[in-house]
């Protein structure tokens, strides 16, 4: 294995206006040189090997995107160093280009009107795909999905399932060295979602392509990412192995319950019942973070059984937010 | 890698543009009503035209054929930044909204991938239009012909293309800096009616500003009188060859300067 992209030290500053208040502070904004700085990303390290899938999580606002964009060139970075297949992005954008697929969850990128066929010729000819090889890889989508009812389509007729779909494999066409996913299975149903992370893992394996993963949805990681890369703030969190992520916070689960009065007040006493435990409440659901290394789930509701009237429940997998939560409130060791 | 040169460009914009061809057929209603719109706001502006002409026989020394010829010349040149950089009116919608990245992410020129994507067809009824208004009026001037004189009004063509593409570009970049640039778009393409008269009617600052700062007098007056008044065309008719390349050059380099400074919006 060989490190297809390095970051050293890479950080990101933006300049924004202090913005005042009111129509007279928009006047004096006018005028302003009042400006702050705001690091987006902040002294990130990492290196990726060739092959690798890896998760890029954080909550909205992390700086996510923004290291993305740096990776694909279109912002230069503050100050670091980025390598991306032997490239540094933002100076040779064009030929970084040749060697990476982008995808946006909710931009498709082909031409709205045209047939995906067609699409896939043009961008044949813009990134210079030999015959055989388009060929072959054409043999492989084939093998993969049942992408013949998809070819003749035009985009813009397209669910948004297919369209995605269409879009990751239009990503992978030129056999680029690394794919950057952004929110791939976002508002999609749970047979696409299965669907895309299987062709995601099926491409990366066949293709030993490097892929870079931003999701918020945890399933998309368990699927596919062995290695997760959390930032919050601009900052670097965590950088391992899944599994001793969940080593930490695996077994957590949400215990979700939803009972008579108003669920606010009885949020509160079911606080009281369980002192120790996370308890939050939604319009919705009463929440309860329950750690099954020291509390069994059934114990807990048999207990809380006692003194409410529950009317229904959900069990569920700690989220993204709360791994990152956790992480953020407590750090990691 | 092989090079990316004109060869490469040309063969992915004809490829392009056969498959926005293809598709646009098949909204046959929506082709025809455009067609027929296009066809009536000519015929409406050429009527005015001629209104005007009924009661004033020459403006300036001007002869009702010479403007003609002025309005034919400058629809025909108009045609190029109609047909191949409608794109330019989307941009500031594209930028808005963070969709303008997609272009980033290509290994080929950004302004050319930008641009490739629209082809307006209905700009080929004005270049008929303009055509034909421009033939009728060279018989009617009784001008005559020699190639010579074709190659001159193809040059000239050009060129007057070239500064309208130019000022259509520089005005949608705007939209890289300011939020509010429709109006910077709007005014540039609304000054390009001004492009058909000659510029001697208007007042000297006017004329100053057609010239050097909005320079649309190039569209047309400058270049036609190099056909109409081969006897004294004055300098700047023979430069705006040059100045239109330059303009271009200009506006092309700002269009892309502001598509390299642009961050996207977050997702």
């Amino acid at each position: 294995m060989s490190a297809i992209i390095e970051i050293k030290n890479v950080s990101k500053e933006f300049r924004v206006l202090n913005r005042r208040e009111g129509l007279k502070g928009s006047l004096k904004d006018l005028f302003s040189r009042d400006y702050k700085t705001v690091r987006a990303v902040d002294n990130i390290s990492m290196t990726i090997q060739q092959g690798e899938i890896v998760g890029y999580l954080g909550p909205n606002g992390a700086g996510k995107s923004t290291t993305i964009k740096m990776m694909t060139g279109v912002l230069e970075p503050t100050s670091g160093e980025i390598l991306v297949g032997g490239n540094v992005p933002y100076k040779n954008r064009t030929k970084n280009a040749q060697e990476i697929g982008v995808v946006f969850g909710q931009r498709s990128q082909l031409w709205w009107a045209l047939p995906l066929v067609e699409s896939f010729r043009i961008l044949k000819d813009i990134y210079q795909i030999p015959d055989e090889k388009y060929e072959s890889i054409l043999k492989l989508y084939r093998s993969l999905v049942d992408i013949e009812p998809l070819l003749h389509k035009p985009v813009r007729q397209m669910s948004l399932g297919q369209r995605t779909l269409s879009d990751i494999l239009a990503a992978f066409l030129h056999d680029p060295k690394t794919v950057f996913l952004d929110e791939p299975t976002i508002g999609l149903d749970v047979a696409m979602k299965s669907r895309i992370r299987t062709l995601i893992h099926a491409l990366n394996k066949e293709r030993n392509t490097t892929v870079i993963l931003t999701t918020h949805d945890m399933g998309d990681v368990d699927a596919l990412c062995r290695r997760i890369v959390i930032i919050d703030k601009g900052r670097m969190l965590y950088d391992n192995d899944i599994g001793h992520l969940k080593s930490f916070f695996g077994s957590y689960r949400t215990l979700k319950l939803r009972m008579d009065g108003g669920l606010k007040e009885q949020a509160k006493l079911v606080q009281k019942e369980l002192p120790g435990f996370s308890v939050s409440a939604d319009d919705e659901w009463i929440s309860v973070l329950v750690d099954e290394e020291k509390a069994k789930i059934m114990d807990v509701l048999g207990k809380l059984q006692h003194s409410f009237n529950i009317r229904d429940m959900q069990l569920e997998e700690i989220s993204t937010e709360d791994v990152i939560k956790k992480i953020y409130e407590e750090g990691v060791q | 890698m092989k090079r990316k040169g004109l060869g490469f460009y040309a063969k992915i914009y004809c490829k392009i543009l056969a498959q926005d061809l293809k598709s646009k057929m098949s909204y046959r209603a929506d082709f025809i009503i455009s067609t027929v719109g296009m066809i009536c706001t000519n015929i409406a502006g050429f009527i005015s035209f001629w209104i005007l002409f009924r009661n004033f026989p020459s403006i300036n020394g001007w002869s009702y054929y010479e403007m003609l010829f002025l309005y034919g010349f400058s629809l025909v040149s108009l045609t190029p930044v109609q047909c191949f950089f409608d794109n330019n009116w989307s941009l500031r919608q594209n930028v808005y909204t963070g969709d303008f990245i997609k272009y980033c992410f290509r290994p080929i020129n950004t302004f050319f991938y930008y641009q490739s994507e629209v082809f307006d067809i209905k700009g080929l009824g004005q270049l008929a239009f303009g055509l034909g208004t421009l033939i009728y009026s060279w018989i009617k001037i009784g001008l005559g012909f020699t190639p010579l004189m074709l190659l001159k009004t193809v040059v000239f063509m050009i060129t007057a293309s070239l500064i309208m593409i130019a000022m259509q570009n520089a005005a949608a970049a705007t939209c890289f800096w300011i939020q509010n640039s429709f109006y910077v778009l709007d005014l540039a393409f609304r000054f390009k009616d001004y492009a058909k008269y000659p510029i001697t009617i208007f007042s000297p600052v006017f004329r100053f500003i057609f010239t050097f700062l909005m320079p649309i007098a190039f569209i047309a007056y400058y270049p036609s009188l190099v056909i109409l008044r081969p006897d004294k065309v004055p300098v700047l008719s023979w430069l705006s060859p040059v100045i239109g390349i330059a303009f271009f050059w200009l506006s092309y380099k700002i269009w892309m300067h502001g598509a390299k400074n642009y961050s996207g919006t977050g997702s």
